[in-house]
């Protein structure tokens, strides 16, 4: 099935100015936003989250555990994709076809999903460019950092999944969809990535119990470990909260920092993700410290040290 | 330990404490004449971990609970106790306050 992945993920909180003012800080662009209703915050190729009041009559029934996700809007490649999806899925469940040409389901445990064609805008935007001894990939002169250099996120990346049956989970997501499981920490759970989408995951699973089920964090992806870092720090210094980070994860090898949310999750900034393709043999690893990161640090204020002490001189 | 004044405590509001001596920070929500403290430390996972989204922003869209921003978790003000989230059934850790004859919120001497 060609699966690119989430192009938005919809919830329905109860704070609605304060997830404006954590998603427009964390870089999203705010589109048709009002108060009252909410609205879609995008990234930079148009992929998102939709916030709206938990009590808009438009949205899906919510999860009984109070969790603030209320569907994953899922984009494929085109509208063969969106017809292999229905065939499939309405096999054993009601799939609705709605008038904008959507598709309308359950998974196995309850999350609502739609489909479609994706409208995400692939970006003519280069990533990070890094300098390595007798391999400079910058132009002579093109500097690497500064202060007020753009770091927005540019896609959705991936959701995090707490879910109360892990094999249920993969038996939708892989056995229904096509998904591939690239990894998978014993103890959590796996990461899972679409076909029609090289990236390390764009789904995780963590079994919980039944009264957790919901969405666990939420990540973009930025263009590279700099942009990660300034947009992290910039968000420490405007007065929000890190959950955990910076550091790099070792599956996957994504770069993260993740943050507290009105969201009621964390919402992570990711970066340099691997990709893979079918010749990929799945690693596993006990879920703990060891297997999480290949590094962590903690944000501390700018400092510097001087010449003598006493500071600079004049 | 004096934390602050009620002057600078609206009803309603929450703030939260650095304390010298104390890993995490100190929760103060005050509802009328009433304050009730916290440690900032969600009970999700062992050790707790600090649950604003951001400074201050402990309590939920309508104040009716205290919300770690992390996963969700929500919190009774007056009794500590998970109603909602990965922590149901488990509790905040208290921390006794006092309120002073001049208006100041302090940390009870055996709170520490």
């Amino acid at each position: 099935m060609q699966i690119i992945g989430p192009d938005v993920l919809v919830f329905g909180v109860d704070d609605v100015p304060a997830c404006h003012e954590f998603l427009t800080a964390y870089g999203l662009d705010a589109q048709d936003y009002t108060p009252e209703k909410g609205g879609l915050f995008t990234g930079l190729d148009g992929t998102g989250l939709e916030i709206r009041r938990r009590d808009d009559p438009s949205l899906p029934p919510a999860l009984k555990t109070g969790n603030m996700l209320r569907m994953q809007v899922i984009g494929v490649v085109d509208e063969a994709a969106l017809e292999a999806v229905q065939a499939e899925l309405s096999k054993d469940r009601q799939v609705l076809r709605l008038a904008d040409g959507s598709l309308r389901c359950q998974d196995d445990q309850g999350f609502e999903l739609a489909f479609r064609v994706t409208t995400r805008k692939p970006l003519d935007m280069p990533g990070e460019k890094v300098n390595a001894p007798y391999h400079p990939a910058r132009a002579a002169n093109a500097i690497g950092v500064s202060e007020d250099m753009p770091a927005r996120p540019r896609s959705l990346s991936h959701v995090v999944l707490f879910v109360p049956d892990v094999d249920v989970a993969v038996g939708f997501y892989r056995d229904r969809l096509g998904f591939r499981i690239t990894d998978t920490l014993t103890g959590a759970g796996p990461f899972l990535r679409p076909q029609a989408n090289p990236d390390h995951h764009t789904h995780f699973f963590i079994r919980t119990p039944v009264y957790m089920q919901g969405c666990e964090h939420l990540a973009f992806h930025m263009g590279g470990p700099t942009e990660l870092m300034l947009a992290g720090s910039r968000m420490i210094r405007a007065g929000f909260e890190s959950f955990w980070g910076p550091g790099r994860h070792k599956f996957g090898s994504n770069w993260f920092w993740y943050f507290k949310s009105p969201l009621g999750c964390n919402v992570e900034f990711d970066a340099d993700m691997d990709i893979h393709d079918d010749d990929w043999a799945p690693r596993e690893a006990p879920m703990g410290p060891e297997a999480a990161q290949a590094f962590l640090f903690q944000y501390r204020d700018k400092w510097a040290p001087t010449g003598g002490p006493g500071g600079p001189k004049p | 330990m004096l934390l602050c004044h009620l002057d600078e405590l609206p009803d309603g509001s929450t703030r939260g404490f650095k304390v010298a001596g104390l890993r995490c920070k100190v929760i103060v929500v005050r509802r009328g004449d009433r304050v009730y403290g916290w440690r900032d430390l969600c009970p999700h996972y062992a050790g707790g971990t600090p649950m604003a989204w951001k400074r201050d922003a402990y309590l939920n869209g309508e104040g009716t609970h205290i919300a770690c921003a992390a996963h969700g978790a929500w919190f009774e003000i007056d009794t500590g106790v998970c109603v909602q989230g990965p922590c149901l059934g488990k509790r905040l850790t208290r921390v006794p306050l006092e309120i002073r004859s001049d208006g100041t919120v302090a940390m009870a001497t055996s709170g520490r």
